[in-house]
């Protein structure tokens, strides 16, 4: 098959002078939103107390032991603002990502043990969720830094309990492991309760010399029989048990590794615990690339700078998707599906690291005459019409049927509206995607680049597809929300308005409460939102998409579960015709 | 030989991004059309100089109105 693969199409332009120098403006204020998401990133990495502090201690930080773990230049972060309920400590506490050990892609997450000790906090739960599902969905080890001091009391309520609590993930673990998932963890300090199942939940435990968990620690053994209050003589009984049970906390090395044996492994040092990851993450299953490569890897042939100036950060202002993609796929080269249809949007096979990889992504501006085909309109890119959504449609199960991870580029404002749509079947045709993508099971990204909208955020790949998307990355000019602001002002308010104006009554009232509400989607709508409450897994620099497309595709053909051999595929053999 | 540049589509004159006698490379970005909330710019047919420009910022066109001629 390597005449299909090793030289596919060329396609982008090299970009001119004069194109830079108009997006000039757009490329500043591109680079400023990434200069600030920047500084929230810094800011929450830094939470609690300092590297210094944690050293003087005897331990290393999260990001130290990452930095020592994760082979130099692979780590690709994710939910870095992720604090979906507002912790006051900027943070769900848990610092995550896909990283590469020892040469093989797994999901990596760890307690952060500069705040409270690494204790579980609100938000948390689902920040691990999201990781364990990124694990199941891509089939590879998902390695734990345990460390973590259990709940943060005072905030119990809003994750001790319910369906998607903080045991949630003791059961997530057991379900990956039945999967036939690893999960391996290097255990730290102490780990008492939740920290205990923490700890215990994985499938190799390797634990440093001062590591223990237990089911209950100091905290819960001495309070363990309520009083019906407190007083001077109980708490001074307290303070005794406290210093009884701090000199010896349950758990410790010599009962979990001399008596239990849960912990595979002890280490003196605490880079040692993580050289026994490493050498674990060895026998971890794995292909090598070469297995599922089509090709060399190569990269693009333009700079991915381009994309500052490819990439409108006005919303109206349209572009050639073509252009961006050819700046993050290698070669610059792919094999386009049915170009002549549904020229809303894009459909084709292109190479990430010389892996084939399906890429989906809307294109922008005027469609042409006659288009769509169904209306007496002119169609616009961004819009999904009634071509787009079949070809989308085939696109998807060819590439299920192929064993061809996705990968889908948003910045779409809808599906067309109105009484012709209806009658072309937007409704079916959006609903019938969907369907086919359940049908599939590769795995899949999705990247907003800018708007992500209406019912074509969910169709397009979207989050949504809980079964189907590993992960989701916005960039500095992403803005999602169920519809424009002023569109959503109008929608709430303009019988309002009439029914206002038809009593003689001033209009001041309804038009601050439209700018209000069109201010309230802005604000909740931007990139920092998005990443805050997990619209996207993480908001990356233009320049740094490329080497998360290599992650997700390194990380989906390391060990499928299902494969197809690349002379039996069906859909280069359609491009081709 | 002339060579005009016609709206693809209709809408209002966002824009005019050059002036007459400006010298013009095939794909040039010339006039950018506000239309159905998007802004569409006009690229340069081939490349020329700007010989005559028959719109202004603000005007409302038609589909296939002449919007310059490239020479």
């Amino acid at each position: 098959m390597h005449p299909y693969f090793s030289k596919m199409d060329n396609f982008g332009k090299e970009l001119k002078q004069n194109r830079k120098d108009r997006a000039a403006e757009s490329n500043a204020q591109l680079r400023a939103v990434e200069t600030v998401i920047e500084q929230q990133k810094q800011a929450v990495l830094n939470a609690g107390f300092s590297t210094a502090e944690i050293n003087k201690r005897g331990s290393l930080t999260i990001t130290q032991r990452l930095e020592y773990l994760v082979d130099p230049g692979t780590w690709q972060p994710l939910h870095s603002l992720y604090n979906p309920l507002d912790n006051e400590e900027g943070t769900t506490n848990v610092v995550d990502g896909l990283g590469k050990i020892g040469g093989k892609w797994a999901v990596i997450i760890g307690f952060d043990n500069k705040v409270m000790a690494g204790a579980w906090l609100p938000g948390q739960s689902e920040n691990i969720l999201r990781v364990t599902d990124l694990a199941m969905r891509l089939n590879i080890p998902l390695v734990w830094l345990v460390n973590c001091s259990g709940a943060k009391l005072p905030d119990q309520e809003k994750f001790y309990a319910n369906r998607r609590g903080a045991g949630t993930p003791f059961y997530r673990h057991a379900e990956l492991e039945q999967a036939g998932i690893p999960i391996l963890a290097g255990i730290y300090g102490t780990n008492p309760a939740g920290g205990g199942y923490q700890g215990i939940s994985p499938t190799i435990l390797i634990a440093h010399k001062d590591a223990n968990i237990a089911v209950g620690g100091v905290g819960i053994v001495s309070g363990m029989a309520p009083r019906g209050g407190f007083n001077v003589e109980l708490l001074e009984e307290l303070i005794d048990k406290t210093r009884e049970f701090r000199a010896a906390p349950p758990g410790r090395v010599e009962t979990h590794f001399g008596k239990t044996g849960f912990f595979s492994r002890v280490y003196e040092e605490e880079t040692g615990v993580l050289d026994g990851i490493k050498e674990y993450m060895q026998n971890m299953p794995a292909y090598g690339p070469m297995v599922f490569q089509v090709a060399e890897p190569a990269e693009p042939a333009f700079p991915a700078d381009d994309l500052y100036s490819l990439l409108p950060f006005n919303q109206k202002e349209v572009y050639s998707f073509d252009e961006l993609l050819a700046r993050v796929v290698d070669g610059s080269e792919q094999m386009e599906f049915r170009p002549g249809y549904g020229p809303e949007v894009y459909t084709g096979l292109c190479k990430i690291d010389g892996m084939l990889i399906g890429c989906i992504g809307n294109r922008q501006g005027f469609l042409g005459k006659g288009y769509p085909e169904y209306a007496d309109y002119p169609g616009m890119g961004g819009k999904l019409y009634r071509q787009g959504l079949i070809k989308m449609n085939e696109f998807v199960t060819h590439c299920g049927r192929d064993r061809i991870p996705v990968i889908w580029f948003q910045d779409t404002s809808g599906i067309d509206v109105g009484d012709l749509a209806e009658e072309a079947e937007l409704l079916g045709l959006g609903q019938s995607l969907i369907y086919s993508i359940s049908q599939t099971d590769v795995p899949m990204l999705l990247v907003v680049l800018r708007k992500g909208s209406a019912a074509a955020h969910y169709v397009m790949g979207g989050p949504t597809a809980n079964r189907h998307n590993a992960f989701t990355l916005g960039t500095a000019a992403t803005e999602i929300a169920v519809m424009h602001g002023e569109t959503a002002a109008v929608a709430t308010y303009a019988r309002r308005a009439m029914k206002e104006k038809d009593a003689g009554r001033p209009l001041d009232d309804v038009i601050e409460k439209m700018n209000q509400l069109a201010q309230k989607y802005r604000d909740t709508s931007q990139p920092d939102y998005c990443a805050r409450y997990g619209f996207v897994d993480e908001v990356v620099k233009l320049t740094e998409l490329r080497g998360y497309l290599k992650a997700f595709a390194g990380a989906a053909y390391q060990n499928p579960r299902s494969i197809c051999p690349r002379h039996q595929m069906i859909l280069p053999r359609i491009i081709k015709g | 030989m002339s060579e005009e540049v016609r709206a693809p589509l209709a809408g209002n004159i966002w824009e005019v991004t050059v002036a007459v006698g400006d010298k013009v490379e095939e794909d040039d970005e010339l006039v950018i059309i506000e239309a159905l909330k998007m802004e569409n710019p006009v690229y340069a047919p081939c490349g020329g100089v700007v010989k005559e420009i028959k719109v202004k910022k603000g005007d409302q066109v038609q589909e296939d109105a002449i919007l310059m001629i490239l020479e």
